[in-house]
């Protein structure tokens, strides 16, 4: 897809067993892969934090964070085009597979 | 219930008391050993709690499905674990997609045992979080009268929608003071969100600037109570509508506004107008692909207003001008005096063209045939005629299904029920239990195939014990008929594993004693209905009808709204 992207998902919630496996169907069923996923104690007492990075469209990260906010412990659930993306745990995942690369070559 | 009230009981009569403290008077359910600390404590309660034992899970989801969609009120289920609990999960998903509010619970393994792979022992959270509103496992004593509470207003309030209770064994025999509750809200939960002044009067100003406005609604409006604010919307602005398939009965068949089902076996006056309105104002229906057709393709014409209580439907399949997140009746009473009272005679008329080519070339000849086999659509338009719109009609899925909602009359609301979006065959038979249950004072006619009634027969067990008096019409063509149709029309007439060789119904019948008459021809068929209605037994009429049906009108999937097929030669075109 032309205008696929990387948006930020940032949702607050109650903190709630099961929670998060509700969150990741929502993008299970529309086949989206979660590229970043953090789970943490927003500032709000008592308040959960999800922030998600996924690659897709604006319709349907709009349609994704709609369905977010429907689940009843999800408080609020807003979206915005990443901007600040790091890319330093993709160097650390590269470096892994480059060294495990060299590794099997050593093997052999 | 007030001598329990602070006293110590068990989690399963806590259960029962907070279940009197919801209102609920009827369990649809199957015991079995997870759950049995609490069947032990119902028998006690079975005064003030009547139990129908189903013959499998599926119908007790299936009928609760139908009391709750009947009576507006929760329908109540209780199973056990493992087998017992994923009998229910397509009715769950069900009630899910058709916005039903339904309470289930089923018992669990103790929690000791979680994740062991104990006996019945099954993920049931896992396994429905993605199909309910809210699933919660309970798994100690003094949580129970809170998850109750919670579950009945998640269920009941807002959108519906079905709420799963998972219920440990350990949670059911553990004791705890009981103190009735009562959940009216919850923080991060708004169910009915507040629709602010100014969307309503740019509705309001679309809808007065617009020449030909056109109103397709749905359950919502059912769901909200709005069946009176629509009538008086309509007739201030003069304005047309077309219902969806859930939406039938929220008017009444005779309203001159109503202009028939919409989509694919709609009518086609109905999809016609939603091609050319300049205004579609949208009112408590999701834009299904069987109401839309081609997507890309709908409605482009005009402007387009969506009004729904669920946020997450405005834009998801259709783009729109202006969406109105908020209760249909809350919003269309503020909305009508706002709205010009006119007159659009050229518009309101606009059907009349439509209606007289379907009522030739597809209405007649289905319902008004002049010799040959009966067909199925006859069969319902003379059920209608002799209930004179004022039953409960009840479908399964599939020709029985479309052909019940197009020859079907209403005269009162929230008398259709049929499993619309999950489209559950089987659903029929258990529905129509719930539903006369709900409303034993008024008739209930189901309507259902050969196949279908096959995947839930058991049921007849339950209409023969509990002397339900569901008015059986089992249209028996000896196929599975829908996707016969299809077969021929678009898969080159291979008819692929659709042949049905079936039991004598008659016999079947007879072993649960419920009476039952065999239907051949045409002459046989007004007297033997005449007689089914005469009392409120059960009874099954097995109508032997035309083995090629075919449904029209139809708009073949994928298609625009105005491709509509006649009959197997011919499409619709203005006056022809």
């Amino acid at each position: 897809m032309a205008s696929e992207k990387l948006y930020e998902i940032t949702a607050y919630t109650e903190n709630q067993v099961g929670l998060l496996s509700a969150v990741a169907g929502i993008f299970t069923r529309r086949s989206l892969n979660i590229e970043k996923l953090l789970v943490y104690p927003s500032r709000i007492e008592g308040i959960h934090k999800f922030k998600i990075l996924t690659r897709t469209d604006e319709r349907r990260v709009k349609a994704v964070v709609a369905q977010m906010e429907k689940k009843v412990d999800v408080v609020k659930a807003f979206w915005e085009v990443d901007s600040e993306r790091s890319h330093k745990e993709k160097e650390a995942v590269e470096d892994f597979l480059q060294h495990r690369e060299n590794q099997s070559k050593t093997a052999l | 219930m007030k001598d329990k009230i602070g006293k110590k009981l068990s989690g399963a009569e806590i259960l029962l008391e907070q279940l009197l403290v919801q209102g609920v008077d009827t369990v649809f359910g199957y015991p079995g050993g997870a759950i049995m600390p609490v069947y032990d404590k119902l028998y006690g309660y079975l005064d003030r709690l009547h139990h129908v034992l189903v013959r499998h899970e599926q119908g007790a989801i299936h009928a609760a499905q139908g009391y709750a969609r009947i009576k507006g009120e929760p329908g109540f289920v209780m199973v056990t674990s493992g087998p017992g609990a994923t009998n229910v999960i397509t009715g769950v998903a069900d009630a899910m997609i058709d916005s039903t509010p339904v309470v289930v619970v089923a018992g669990q393994v103790t929690t000791g045992l979680l994740g062991t792979d104990a006996f019945q022992e099954t993920d049931l959270i896992g396994m429905t979080t993605p199909i309910t509103k809210w699933s919660y496992q309970i798994r100690r004593a003094e949580d129970v009268a809170w998850a109750v509470s919670r579950a009945f207003y998640i269920a009941a309030s807002g959108r519906p929608g079905p709420v799963v209770l998972d219920f440990t064994k350990d949670a059911q025999t553990g004791l705890a003071e009981f103190q009735p509750c009562h959940c009216d809200f919850i923080r991060s939960y708004v169910p009915v969100p507040e629709v602010p002044q100014t969307a309503i009067e740019q509705a309001a100003a679309m809808i007065n600037a617009a020449e030909r406005p056109f109103v397709v609604y749905g359950q919502g409006i059912l769901l909200s109570g709005a069946e009176k604010e629509l009538g008086d919307f309509l007739d201030k602005g003069d304005i047309p509508a077309g219902s969806t398939l859930l939406g039938l009965s929220a008017l009444p068949s005779d309203n001159p506004h109503l202009k028939g089902m919409l989509g694919m076996h709609g009518s086609i006056a109905s999809n016609i107008m939603t091609c050319e309105c300049d205004l579609l104002l949208a009112v408590g229906m999701r834009f299904d692909d069987r109401v839309t057709g081609k997507l890309e393709k709908y409605a482009r014409q005009a402007k387009i207003i969506h009004i729904d209580i669920d946020a997450s439907e405005i834009g998801k399949n259709i783009p729109v001008d202006l969406g109105i997140v908020g209760d249909a009746k809350q919003v269309l009473a503020r909305l009508t005096p706002l709205i010009e009272k006119r007159r659009r005679s050229a518009w309101e008329h606009r059907n009349e063209e439509c209606d007289a080519v379907e009522r030739e070339r597809v209405c007649l000849p289905e319902i008004a045939p002049a010799d040959g086999p009966v067909n199925p659509g006859e069969v319902i338009a003379a059920v209608a005629k002799a209930t004179r719109g004022n039953a409960v009609i009840v479908t399964d899925v599939g020709q029985n299904q479309m052909l019940a909602a197009r020859y079907s009359r209403f005269s009162q609301s929230r008398s259709f029920l049929s499993s619309g979006g999950l489209g559950t065959m089987g659903f029929g038979l258990p529905a129509a239990i719930g539903a006369k249950i709900a409303a034993p004072e008024r008739p209930v006619c189901l309507f259902v195939g050969d196949g279908g009634i096959q995947m839930t027969v058991q049921e007849l067990g339950t209409i023969m014990q509990e002397k339900t008096g569901v008015k059986i019409v089992l249209l028996n063509n000896n196929w599975l008929g829908n996707v016969r149709m299809w077969q021929e029309l678009f898969f080159g007439e291979r008819y692929s594993c659709t042949r049905l060789l079936n039991p004598d119904f008659k016999m079947l019948a007879a072993a649960y004693g419920i009476r039952c008459e065999n239907v051949e021809s045409r002459e046989e068929l007004a007297p033997a209905i005449e007689r089914m209605l005469a009392d409120d037994a059960p009874c099954i009429l097995n109508v032997h009808v035309r083995e090629e049906s075919l449904v029209f009108p139809m708009i073949p999937p994928g298609k625009e709204l105005d491709q509509i097929m006649l009959n197997t030669q011919d499409w619709y075109s203005y006056g022809k």
